[in-house]
């Protein structure tokens, strides 16, 4: 029996063994993103489970207290709302403009090699470590309002504008060059090309980069436990300097209770949370979907 | 309230000019080519005139005026009373300034009382002559932008030199980010290595900040139990459960699913990575954490501990997964196909093609995804806090509560202590390896990732 001959008994049994493997490693594949999404199903419906009865009027429009049954949310989702204002009002114009300058204007440089780098690096820095700046810059050097939503915008926003610039750049890459060469060749400077042509052009890509960073940072906790936005506020927020803590915050202080009723709220703010960031980046999406254009 | 009010006023002057300059230049217009730029550019150019010096004089002058202010009201008759200890006079002046701030404030002091009525007055007096001051630069600039409208000037290329220099300014802001990190965690670290020596940091086996105080704080901060909590968490746990399930999901994804499976398991997967870390955290603590005491408790362990480094890791890992096979489905696809299509040609099954030589051919990229991945991981905070406990030990046991640096800084920096003991600053040399070791990882990474697409191009 020579061994090219595909009719034996033993090359049949080989090519049998060589199937069989093939479809372990294809069961062992789909296992793996079973596993994934099995776990992800299981949070979700634990959390569903213990927080969707705790879901009521009083409980989306009450603020933090120390007895569960009328410690609502608001209060911390308010604080989250003003945050987040900071955030977009810093990151969003500092980003896009970054971007248009480094991806239009900017010479070939080894100043500016050297602020790509940064901004690739900071998009990789743990967010603690903003949090770490925010406590020495804002706080301990400026003196600015501990625990308020004007230190926590500026951290986040410190923490967002890479994620910003480097969406951005990538949006306004991909508008071809023969919208800048015409243009040009209706006798616009280009300044004017910039801002005319390619920024709307662009606008939506960065529209859903900015979102999805914005998301990013409505569930950060980390550096904000930093600059101290843990304060136990039992009126909702009235301005940009008052104590405040968010929602991921809350998330956090009612996990450490020790009154068992507060699993419910925790679960439930856990609720609020995953919705709001669903609703982002379902906008997203949808304005990914809606305004991209092919070239 | 007065330098708020003259802010609005100054922007309003803005708009004014800017339309009137836009109005005369419409007025010199006689015909195609008879001006440079178009009106709206004067407009422009005329109220970048107005705003640039008067928003800077604003800036300076709310700099400079509380100095002036506490001068005047030092030299005032009220303040002789004030005693000589510095600190008691700067707090009695605190608090005359939140007095004269709102006039409802109690006083603590009867001397802060009298003070608060000059330091009001002082206080009016500067902020009306900044007014003066910056509404005269307003004007004086308007002014000088005015006459410069006319059918020669080239406006356009000034208003584009500013909008330049803004591009400029704002892409610096990353720079300066990353400046501004460095200098704070090496200077707070600096202050923390006077008092201990950065080698018992760094190879010291005991951590006990607590205690700390007396004359060998050295012998405190040992950092070694910490630096191994992390990587045992987030460098073998978390990267156990997620290099195997992100990697064989990516090689699912991107070989074996049709496209219409693909568009909806991706986006699911990575639900995974947006999930905010506070919620895992729960998670790991409400439902792993108990689940594995229990599993333990069945296998024999004694008195098994709720916070495990075990349950903190394994969440950590499911967190990572989607970052894993988004980072290894790049590598796979930067793998040229004509590789595997020669080495499917020559009758091997899909899987030993990617066993023999997708894999092979995408390592490189597939690590510097993993290195990526551990970076993250190490950095990560809320999840660690939330589920792997505060005991400083050096333990290769999975159900042993650890923990990292991560936690620690969090825990250094949340209670009610002064800013400057050596207990607090510890938090910061801490952040300063945390973020060295992330920033090594991170550049590596990215130049094995660039070394690695060239490879192929």
């Amino acid at each position: 029996m020579s061994k090219s001959d595909w009719n034996s008994p033993a090359a049949a049994r080989r090519l049998a063994r060589r199937h069989a493997a093939e479809r372990r490693f294809k069961l062992i594949g789909l296992g793996a993103i079973v596993l994934s999404l099995s776990f992800l199903a299981l949070l979700l419906f634990i959390m569903l489970k213990n927080g969707l009865g705790g879901l009521d009027w009083q409980f989306l429009s009450g603020s933090d207290s120390t007895d569960a049954s009328v410690a609502g949310v608001w209060g911390a989702a308010k604080g989250s709302l003003l945050t987040m204002f900071v955030t977009l009002l810093l990151s969003f114009p500092m980003g896009v403009l970054a971007a248009i300058y480094l991806e239009e204007f900017a010479p070939r440089t080894r100043w500016i090699e050297w602020v790509e780098v940064s901004i690739n690096n900071l998009a990789a820095v743990p967010s603690i470590i903003f949090g770490l700046l925010g406590l020495a810059v804002f706080i301990n050097t400026l003196g600015m309002p501990r625990s308020s939503p004007l230190v926590g915008g500026l951290t986040l926003a410190l923490m967002t504008m890479p994620v910003i610039v480097i969406s951005g750049r990538n949006a306004i890459k991909a508008v071809p060059p023969s919208i800048r060469e015409a243009a040009y060749g209706i006798g616009a400077s280009k300044v004017q090309t910039t801002f005319h042509h390619v920024l709307p052009l662009a606008l939506p890509g960065i529209l859903t980069g900015t979102i999805i960073g914005m998301a990013r940072a409505l569930g950060e906790t980390a550096p904000l436990l930093m600059i101290g936005m843990r304060a136990f506020v039992v009126t909702p927020p009235d301005g940009l300097t008052a104590p405040t803590s968010v929602l991921p915050m809350q998330i956090f202080l009612w996990s450490d209770e020790i009154d068992k009723a507060f699993v419910q709220n925790t679960s439930a703010a856990i609720i609020v949370l995953l919705v709001f960031l669903l609703a982002m980046n379902g906008l997203a999406i949808y304005l990914r979907n809606k305004f991209e254009v092919r070239w | 309230m007065i330098l708020t009010a003259v802010l609005l006023a100054v922007l309003g002057l803005g708009l004014v000019g800017w339309y009137a300059a836009r109005g005369r230049a419409r007025l010199l217009y006689t015909g195609r080519g008879s001006m440079h730029s178009m009106p709206g550019y004067h407009g422009w150019h005329v109220a970048l005139w107005i705003l640039v010096p008067a928003l800077l004089v604003w800036g300076v002058w709310q700099a400079i005026m509380p100095g002036l202010v506490g001068g005047v009201v030092l030299a005032s008759p009220a303040a002789q009373a004030l005693p000589a200890d510095p600190f008691l006079a700067g707090s009695i002046l605190a608090e005359a300034h939140a007095i004269a701030a709102d006039p409802s404030a109690v006083a603590f002091n009867p001397e802060a009382q009298a003070l608060a009525e000059p330091i009001r007055e002082a206080q009016t007096r500067f902020s009306l002559i900044g007014a003066a001051i910056v509404l005269l630069a307003a004007f004086a600039g308007g002014a000088y932008g005015f006459t410069r409208v006319r059918p020669d000037f080239q406006a356009r290329t000034h208003v584009e030199r500013a909008v330049l220099a803004v591009l400029l300014a704002a892409s610096l802001l990353a720079i300066l980010t990353t400046f501004g990190i460095v200098a704070s965690l090496v200077f707070e670290a600096g202050l923390f290595f006077k008092d201990v020596s950065p080698i018992a940091f760094l190879t010291g086996t005991h951590w006990s900040p607590a205690s700390a105080g007396g004359d060998n704080l050295s012998d405190k901060f040992g950092a070694v139990p910490l630096f191994w909590g992390t990587i045992y968490i987030g460098a073998i746990i978390a990267m156990v459960v997620a290099i195997p399930l992100g990697l064989m999901s990516a090689i699912y994804l991107t070989q074996y699913a049709s496209a219409r499976i693909r568009r909806w398991i991706k986006p699911m997967l990575e639900i995974l990575a947006g999930i905010p870390t506070v919620v895992y955290g729960y998670f790991a603590a409400l439902t792993v954490a108990p689940m594995i005491r229990d599993f333990a408790a069945s296998v024999g362990v004694n008195n098994p501990s709720t916070e495990s480094a075990l349950a903190a890791g394994l969440v950590m890992g499911v967190m990572i997964i989607p970052f894993v096979s988004s980072m290894a489905d790049d590598a796979l696809a930067a793998v040229p196909r004509a590789m595997s299509d020669g080495s499917l040609a020559l009758g091997a099954t899909r899987s030993e093609t990617i066993k023999k030589v997708l894999l092979p051919a995408a390592l490189p990229g597939i690590v510097a995804g993993v290195m990526l991945a551990i970076s993250r991981a190490i950095g990560e905070t809320m999840i660690v806090v939330m589920a792997a406990g505060a005991a400083a030990r050096l333990t290769a046991d999975p159900f042993a509560s650890m923990t990292t640096v991560t936690y620690q800084i969090v825990q250094l920096l949340t209670g009610d202590q002064e800013f400057n003991s050596p207990k607090t600053l510890s938090a910061f040399a801490l952040g300063l390896v945390l973020f060295v070791v992330t920033l090594i990882l991170n550049i590596v990474a990215l130049r094995v990732v660039k070394r690695f697409r060239e490879a192929y191009e």
